[in-house]
């Protein structure tokens, strides 16, 4: 059981100061625009919608790379580190250590050249050389326009109907999930069944990855948390995966 | 954001991941994995071609328009195709997007607990509140007392929907239209429109006219 997949609701944290800012600091842009590319440039692309012709694309990158994987990394983190941590300084990490573990880059060499940097503030200063093929570029901003839908026909109906009353699985999340733990056990209406089937990135130990329906639940308020903890007139809704759903 | 006081950090913290981060792309480039161009082109396609300035035309738009506004709230995407955007309404992290209505006695309010899910094309990148651990976390058990952290009174009469995005939907918030904006074009409209507003954890506010 992972904090990260049961932050709903928790209790004892601090009053909101809203920080309207998307970057609060430049080099957090920096990690932004390296993820966005691999994803662009990930192996599974030929098998997407737009059926991206990655093959061609003259990178050296031939990993498996989504939201799925950087997600993963997150919930791997410990707990305390996860709130220690920002959110960009979680996606340096990970990142980093995808690339090392990949084998792209060594721990050394990239231990080396930050060192470098925080030594030679001038070199920290000058921009990076604007080399490298303009294809690589071009698949990115396609990607970005094209997207990754993971809808997909399924011949299966759904097994929820819209209006019925049912129930949150007890599942494992192990690794990776997309049900908030808090969910599990909890009834809900099914206010929507949406179209055709959708698939998750890659399988997870609790049964998301093949294309299948997915319904928007609502919750009552007073379903998920005691009374005197949450408020009244209040309906929460999320989209659920039909794997995590049973009937009552 | 979350800077509980007694967690220890480098002094020198930023200082080092600027240095790991441009470590990380200057070896990354050597390597022909990115090139020298590829972050800045990312980052330029946010600037000019996705961002909260794409969700500001459609809510003007409805609100000039209620017919335009039912076929946005039934299907965001093919409502998108109306106006003139650049390519991509429909692309990376806006594939299937869907906008709820505000009224006086319905607000709605967006998160992502399990990590940052936002609507790209319409919204851009999302703000640091919205991606602090403590916004997720306690929105979706008391939004009214965070609401009232972003400075938003609603009491306990109005119904709050709180729209979590556990699965692929992306969605946003269309806001109520505030008095004083009559005769208004969509373009100064559309100015009056803040991320906030169209998340819902602000309303609309208009800047009287000198």
């Amino acid at each position: 059981m992972k904090l990260q997949h049961h932050l709903g609701g928790l209790e004892g944290l601090d009053r909101i100061t809203p920080q309207i800012k998307v970057f609060v600091e430049p080099w957090e842009k920096r990690i932004f625009g390296i993820h966005t590319a691999m994803m662009a440039l990930s192996n599974h692309l030929p098998s997407s919608l737009p059926a991206y012709d990655i093959k061609s694309v003259p990178t050296t990158f031939k990993s498996f790379w989504t939201w799925g994987h950087l997600r993963m990394g997150a919930e791997a983190m410990h707990p305390f580190e996860y709130f220690r941590l920002r959110y960009y300084e979680k996606w340096l990490g990970g990142i980093s250590g995808f690339f090392v573990s990949e084998g792209y880059i060594t721990q050394e060499e990239l231990d080396t050249r930050t060192a470098e940097f925080l030594a030679n503030s001038e070199k920290a200063k000058a921009p990076l050389p604007k080399s490298g093929k303009p294809e690589i570029d071009k698949q990115v901003v396609k990607y970005l326009r094209e997207g990754d839908s993971p809808m997909r026909k399924i011949s299966a109906p759904p097994k929820f109907a819209l209006g019925s009353k049912v129930k949150i699985k007890e599942v494992n999340s192990a690794e990776h999930s997309r049900l908030p733990g808090n969910l599990m056990g909890k009834v809900a209406t099914v206010v929507r069944v949406y179209d055709n089937g959708f698939a998750y990135f890659f399988p997870t130990a609790d049964g998301i990855g093949e294309p299948m329906p997915v319904y928007s639940l609502a919750f009552d308020s007073k379903e998920l948390w005691a009374e005197s903890i949450t408020e009244p007139n209040m309906i929460y809704y999320n989209d659920i995966f039909e794997v995590y759903i049973e009937a009552i | 954001m979350t800077n509980y006081p007694n967690f220890q950090y480098s002094r020198d913290r930023e200082t080092f991941s600027a240095a790991k981060v441009k470590a990380l792309e200057s070896l990354l480039i050597e390597k022909g994995v990115i090139t020298g161009k590829t972050v800045d082109t990312v980052l330029k396609y946010f600037e000019t071609e996705m961002g909260p300035f794409n969700g500001a035309k459609l809510v003007a738009r409805a609100w000039v328009d209620p017919e335009f506004k039912k076929r946005l709230v039934a299907d965001c995407n093919a409502a998108c195709k109306e106006l003139d955007f650049p390519a991509g309404m429909s692309g990376a992290e806006g594939e299937h997007m869907r906008i709820v209505e505000n009224t006086p006695k319905i607000h709605n309010v967006i998160v992502c607990t399990l990590c940052s899910c936002y609507p790209w094309p319409t919204l851009g990148l999302p703000p640091y509140w919205f991606k602090d651990p403590t916004f997720r976390a306690r929105v979706v058990r008391e939004p009214r007392v965070v609401l009232s952290e972003f400075g938003m009174k609603l009491d306990n009469s109005v119904e709050v929907r709180v729209w979590d995005s556990s699965a692929q939907i992306r969605w946003w918030v269309l806001p109520m239209r505030p008095a004083g904006t009559e005769g208004m074009s969509e373009k100064e409209l559309a100015a009056l429109l803040t991320p906030e507003a169209m998340m819902g954890v602000a309303t609309v506010q208009v800047k009287p006219r000198t």
